[in-house]
């Protein structure tokens, strides 16, 4: 899942000086399951607001609303008339809500309420953890399923950097070296031949370094 | 100027859970405080609280806002009040973010049944807000 | 020898190396670097120099190895794969070999977490791995990463790479160490070593693996300056294993830096015994002072004298001590010559007074003489007064007599005999081509004066007169080749407009108007008048005697060729005077010219014609007139094939109706024009390319393509085209082959055209309405190879002509011809291919050239197309890889690239042709050189709806811009002839003589 967080409260504040009447716009698609924009977040957010403003003397009107997604044209279809109404709409969706909202909505102001940060897992409650960088060109089947280009701080292709020590990752201590990991997998699969081949040189346009990346499916086109 | 504005007589809202919510006006007033600035809301645990509770609190009229629930590892519902104190911890940061004095803001624990240490929070933070800027104007 | 640094004689020479290390300031200090690199010289075979270490911003690591080479230290430059991607690698790579730099340590990079810029961005394109492969190949494949030919001067660099046996996996680490020897590292430098024990263990499993046989290791080794830096060493850097053992002994120490030193040196000496292990690599970090002492008492002191070191850069010592040399020679030269100097001036005082004396006597000498000049001097003076006394005299003498004489002529001759001699002399005398270009240049003017009047006269348009002036010139040149001994006399014609003021009331009762006829009597007999009346004999210059009446022949003619011109100038004399109605001198004239050249044809029809006192022979004398010039000018002129070319009909009306005769004279001068531009283009062809080249090598001037442009069939049967094919871009014929040359299709509309300018309609007006029949006249009366049919009647923002009828009309026209028919949708995605599908429907598989699919279309008309097997038009908006996009889409879609023409969207001159002339060429040169083969498709350009909706083609003819026919072909001639250079191959153009102008040009670039 798209996992996010809140952005700070002053940067949020600072966006939406002067405003009188915004609407925080929560998304139950993946922000809500990683607890950064969902129903609970909109209020935390929106109350937030209302204290800050109340702090500086300025009121604002701040309006509540979740949508199943920002993701698809037909739930934002409500918004392209309503969110006029607002001097801002401030979407507690991924970046992807935000950008679609712009590009849907014409005349509609909206502003990014989260940092999107990664692709994860939630580990357990509260705690979540980068699994995929989204390099359009997986390797998954020769690492035993764990990503170098993600998970390896370097994102090494050939093994294990020399700052892997006692599995950990030289940057942080608390980071795992997923080479360690990955060598560990392939050796209880009986895969050491992957670990000994040379991976060539990455083709980076498919990660987006080829431009904007776009996917169609035919079928489905209508 | 605002600045030169000062609390006197704050509001305070109190979220007390079931074990924690003995005390009433007299005890205020035995205590020397104005039981009519203090409101109490009463919750069956304070594990139920929730984050936005304690925002609203404060946008709506409380100066500032206490918590008090079981002793950590006597809460009748095990985890509640640790629960709730690390919404008041995360509510702290997000006043911090908004340059407000996160000490408007407290989590207690007290025994089952006992007035004193819920009085003496209602003190405290009497204590603390006063003389602050108020929020409300 | 890879490289042939000194680092890999030493280890291929079986000595124990020893490297060392040298970290670049974080500033811009030389000096630092100069100074570190002099402290390590003598006492390592090679240097390794940091790449900004730990991320911390230090000078690079090519710059600071330049330095030290320049020490005469050698470097090992280290690489990172942190900071920069493959293009800055590779740049910075190939730079270091520029520089003389041999040794690179390639690297993956201490993480940016690490340095003094956390906020970075790691670049890691690649890892360290790969970063040997890509030199490796970059050396041995000559071939950069993209696969690219690195044409010479690869680099050659010995490579190295590091290894840490000390991190996790442990038994992973020899593994990952193959994979550096296999990518291609020849040595390899390990981390800091302490635990030897480990290290052996480390080397037994490189052993097992044969490692130490393909790979020289060296073993690092760090002297510990402190316990402080021990054990920071032990807790913070990640992957190195400080032995408790190392941190007892310094704790123990009464001098830590001895014993850091010590410990160093037990380790070399420990490691050395390790088999498979080829040198030290000694990392001194800021105490390169202790390199020294380690060396020495590890005895290795005796380093091998370096061998391959190349600096490019000279070290300040060398340059100190040249210039303290070159100071010293120049001081003790100035010295020599300063005392050289000092005798060679007292020599020459003692010189200088001699001298003195001498010329004191020779003054005194010469003051005598000065006084007796004076004195003759004075007596001349005295003289010259008399003299001019007497003059004055006479003068006044000659006033009276000039007063008494009314010629003052007499007293002129006296002044100034000379200018007169000058003014009487013979005109034949003066002989020049000066002369002669003067009264060329008279008679032209007359010329022009004379038609002026014409012009007045019969009220002839700007362009009639232009038509008529261009015509004469023509004439008049044609006359001059062969009149020019005429030029001997130099006499000045008289004055025109007298000579003109003659014919003008014969030609106002005339009924034939053809005024070219008159003015061309007039210009002969301008030039031929004037040469013959005015010839003053010239005396003694005739070498060979001439029949009566002609002037000597002029040395620069035979003369044969001199009688013949003769005979014609008669000849055009005598017509002139016939015209004029001077019938007798007209006859003296031709028998003249009968006398001289019996057998002269025209001579005798003006005798003959003067015998029944005709005036100038009429029509015929026009007609060879004005091809006649044509011919001098403009050989081959296939525009006049066409059929409104002749105008016989003009000639037989009467003279009000002037309009077609205008006209006539404007397509002469198109026609000219345009066979002008083909001819002297094409002359320039006469020396092969390789001729023209000279000596300069063939792989220089040419660049043959790797591509070959498809061959798409059009049409079927025996009149089936065939185009692209070529393998060189256009016209490149001596690069490759073109082996079909571009054609053209004549386009017609399945509706009368509505805005069709009147210059085109008027060539179709009969055939408009009737496709069929407009496309039989394109075919059999303008030899069209090919129609396209535009089927603009569908448009369903216009006509909206049901896709059935269309088609039917379509259908008929396919079957009307027998050249290949393209057709045309009107642009409407969804309307086009229903059309389309109904045309193919009716026409089967009859080989029809069916477009344009777009993005839009390209899948519904994409099958109908492959249904039938039929070439489609695949049509983009100027843009290259929208164009590409689209083969591939059509590609995709089981079309073969080899059915496809591409359409790149055509700009006329003046409306974005040279945007369009980029798209093509980049396109042909990406199909060409850059195997692209998805843009290795012919090149269809629908250029005459471009054209001749332009401004210029309807705007009516006027002064400024011109004839407005003209103007149009023009465009559209010129339109086509540019993208055929683009690399068109089939166009689609509509003016018929804009075709066969097109025709010839192509014709004459095969």
């Amino acid at each position: 899942m798209i996992i996010a967080e809140r952005k700070p409260m002053q940067e949020i504040l600072g966006m939406t000086a002067g405003m009188k009447k915004v609407l925080v716009l929560g998304c139950r698609g993946c922000v809500a399951v990683c607890s950064a924009g969902g129903d609970k977040e909109v209020s935390i957010l929106s109350s937030a607001l209302r204290l800050g403003r109340k702090m500086s003397g300025e009121k604002i009107e701040v309006l509540e609303e979740t949508y199943v997604r920002q993701c698809d044209p037909e739930y934002l279809e409500p918004l392209r008339e309503s969110g006029k109404d607002y001097d801002a709409v401030i979407s507690m969706a991924c970046g992807v809500g935000v950008n679609f909202i712009a590009d849907c909505c014409r005349g509609v102001r909206v502003l990014p309420g989260v940092n999107t940060t990664f692709y994860g897992a939630n580990l357990s409650s509260g705690e979540w953890k980068e699994m995929c960088a989204g390099c359009g060109s997986c390797v998954l089947h020769l690492t035993g399923g764990l990503c170098p280009v993600a998970r390896c701080a370097k994102s090494l292709s050939n093994g294990p950097c020399g700052g892997s020590v006692g599995g950990k990752c030289e940057i942080n201590p608390d980071v795992p070296c997923v080479w360690q990991g990955i060598y560990d997998k392939l050796t209880y699969l009986r895969q050491e031949q992957n670990l000994r081949e040379i991976t060539p040189i990455r083709d980076w346009r498919p990660a987006g370094h080829g431009g904007p990346r776009r996917r169609i499916r035919e079928d489905l086109l209508s | 100027m605002v600045a030169e504005m000062s609390i006197s007589d704050p509001k305070i809202i109190a979220f007390c859970c079931n074990y924690t919510a003995s005390v009433d006006a007299d005890a205020l007033k035995a205590a020397g405080l104005v039981s009519e600035n203090f409101e109490l809301v009463r919750l069956p645990c304070t594990g139920r609280l929730e984050v936005v509770q304690i925002l609203d609190a404060l946008d709506n009229g409380a100066e500032a806002v206490f918590v008090t629930g079981c002793l950590v590892d006597e809460c009748h519902n095990l985890t509640g009040s640790r629960r709730a104190s690390k919404r008041v911890q995360y509510v702290k940061g997000i006043l911090e973010e908004l340059d407000i004095d996160p000490g408007r803001v407290e989590m207690f624990f007290a025994g089952r049944g006992e007035t004193e240490p819920v009085v003496e929070a209602a003190r405290e933070m009497k204590g603390r807000v006063t003389g602050m800027e108020p929020i409300h104007k | 020898m890879i490289a042939g640094s000194n680092l890999e004689y030493v280890l291929s020479s079986g000595e124990f190396a020893v490297t060392g290390e040298l970290g670049p300031p974080k500033n811009g200090d030389f000096d630092v670097v100069r100074e570190k690199a002099r402290i390590l010289r003598g006492h390592v075979d090679a240097v390794n120099i940091t790449d900004c270490q730990t991320a911390i911003v230090r000078m690079s690591s090519l710059a600071a190895g330049l330095i030290a080479m320049a020490e005469g230290v050698e470097p090992v430059m280290q690489m990172t794969c942190r900071d920069r991607n493959r293009i800055g690698m590779q740049s910075d790579i190939l730079g270091a070999a520029a520089l003389g730099i041999k040794n690179l340590l390639c690297l993956t990079g201490d993480h940016q977490k690490f340095g003094n810029h956390p906020h970075a961005k790691g670049v890691f394109d690649m890892d360290s791995i790969q970063l040997l492969g890509m030199v490796k190949d970059m050396r041995d494949g000559k071939r950069f990463q993209c696969g690219e030919v690195i044409k010479n001067y690869e680099p050659r660099l010995f490579l190295g790479a590091a290894a840490n046996p000390f991190a996790d996996p442990f038994e992973y680490r020899p593994v990952r160490l193959a994979k550096k020897v296999d990518a291609g590292a020849s040595f390899i430098q390990t981390q800091i070593i302490y635990n030897v024990d480990k290290f052996a263990r480390f080397m037994e499993m490189v052993r097992d693996l044969g490692l130490h046989e393909k790979v020289y290791i060296l073993a690092g080794v760090t002297p510990p300056k402190s316990l402080g830096m021990a054990r920071y060493m032990k807790k913070f850097v990640p992957g190195l294993d400080v032995t408790d053992d190392v941190i007892k002994r310094l704790q123990d120490a009464s001098d830590q830096r001895e014993e850091g030193i010590n410990i160093c040196v037990d380790i070399i000496n420990r490691v050395r015994e390790i088999p498979g292990v080829a040198g030290v690599h000694v990392m001194a970090i800021e105490w390169e002072e202790a390199v020294a002492d380690i060396v020495s008492r590890a005895g290795l002191s005796a380093r091998p004298e370096p061998r391959g070191i190349e600096p490019c850069l000279i070290s300040s010592g060398t340059i100190e001590e040249v210039v303290s040399k070159a100071e010293e020679q120049i001081r003790a030269e100035l010295e020599k010559q300063v005392d050289q100097a000092r005798t060679e001036a007292a020599a020459s005082r003692d010189l200088v007074t001699k001298e003195k004396e001498k010329a004191a006597g020779e003054i005194s000498e010469l003051k005598s003489q000065l006084d007796r000049l004076k004195d003759m001097a004075d007596r001349e003076e005295i003289k010259q007064k008399q003299l001019a006394e007497e003059l004055a005299k006479t003068r006044a003498a000659l006033e009276k007599a000039r007063g008494v004489s009314e010629a003052g002529m007499v007293c002129k001759s006296i002044v100034e005999p000379q200018g007169v001699a000058a003014e009487a002399a013979p005109v034949s005398e003066i002989v020049s081509g000066e002369a002669l270009s003067l009264r060329e240049q008279r008679a032209l003017q007359s010329i022009n004066k004379g038609l002026e009047a014409l012009r007045k006269i019969l009220g002839l348009t700007e362009d009639q007169l232009e038509a008529l002036k261009s015509f004469f010139e023509a004439e008049f040149l044609l006359h001059m080749g062969e009149g020019q001994p005429a030029a001997a006399a130099s006499a000045v014609p008289e004055p025109p407009r007298v000579q003109i003021a003659e014919p003008v009331p014969e030609l106002e009762e005339a009924v034939e108007p053809a005024a070219e006829e008159v003015a061309a009597a007039e210009a002969e007999e301008m030039s031929v008048e004037a040469a013959i009346e005015e010839e003053a004999p010239p005396a003694g210059v005739a070498e060979e005697p001439m029949p009566a009446g002609i002037p000597p022949c002029p040395p620069e003619l035979s003369p044969d060729e001199w009688k013949r011109k003769w005979v014609v100038r008669l000849t055009a004399r005598g017509n002139v005077l016939l015209h004029k109605r001077e019938v007798q001198e007209a006859e003296s004239a031709f028998r003249q010219a009968l006398k001289i050249d019996p057998g002269y044809e025209k001579a005798r029809t003006g005798l003959e014609r003067a015998g029944k006192r005709e005036a100038v022979p009429e029509v015929p004398e026009e007609k060879p007139a004005s091809p006649e010039a044509e011919k001098e000018v403009a050989p081959a002129v296939e525009v006049e094939e066409l059929p409104e070319a002749p105008v016989p009909e003009s000639e037989a009306a009467p003279p009000e109706e002037k309009k077609p005769e205008a006209k006539r004279a404007a397509s002469l001068a198109v026609e000219a024009e345009g066979v002008e531009i083909s001819t002297l283009e094409l002359a320039e062809e006469a020396a092969t390319l390789m001729e023209r080249a000279g000596s300069i090598p063939q792989d220089m001037i040419m660049e043959p393509a790797s591509g070959v442009i498809q061959e798409v069939v059009i049409g079927d049967g025996e009149k089936a085209l065939t185009v692209g094919g070529s393998s060189a871009l256009p016209f490149h014929l001596f690069e490759g082959d073109m082996p079909n040359s571009p054609r053209i299709a004549y386009e017609i509309l399945d509706m009368e055209p509505e805005e069709w300018p009147e210059p085109l309609m008027k060539y179709y007006s009969d055939v408009a309405s009737d496709p069929v029949a407009w496309a039989k006249k394109c075919v059999e009366e303008y030899g069209a190879e090919a129609i396209c049919m535009s089927l603009v009647s569908t448009d369903p923002n216009g006509v909206d002509r049901p896709a059935g009828e269309a088609a039917r009309v379509a259908q008929s026209v396919v079957d009307g011809v027998d050249v290949p028919v393209i057709l045309w949708g009107c642009g409407n995605a969804d309307k086009d291919t229903e059309t389309l599908r109904e045309v193919t429907n009716l026409t089967g598989s009859k080989k029809v050239c069916i477009g344009p699919p777009t993005d839009v279309n390209y899948r519904t008309l994409g099958a109908t197309a492959m249904a039938f097997q039929l070439p489609v038009v695949a049509a983009t908006p100027i843009d290259v890889n929208l164009a590409k996009q689209l083969n591939i889409l059509l590609e995709n879609l089981g079309m073969s690239l080899n059915q496809i023409l591409m359409d790149p969207s055509i700009g006329a001159a003046g409306y974005g042709l040279e945007y369009t002339y980029s798209v093509m060429e980049r396109i042909r040169l990406a199909a060409l050189t850059q195997q692209d083969d998805k843009l290795q498709v012919p090149f269809i350009c629908n250029l005459g709806r471009e054209v001749w909706k332009a401004k210029e083609c309807r705007l009516p003819s006027d002064p400024l811009m011109g004839d407005q026919e003209r103007r149009g072909i023009m465009m559209e001639a010129v339109t086509a002839s540019t993208l055929l250079l683009a690399g068109g191959e089939l166009m689609v153009m509509r003016h018929p003589k804009a075709v066969s102008l097109t025709e010839s040009l192509i014709r004459g670039m095969m």
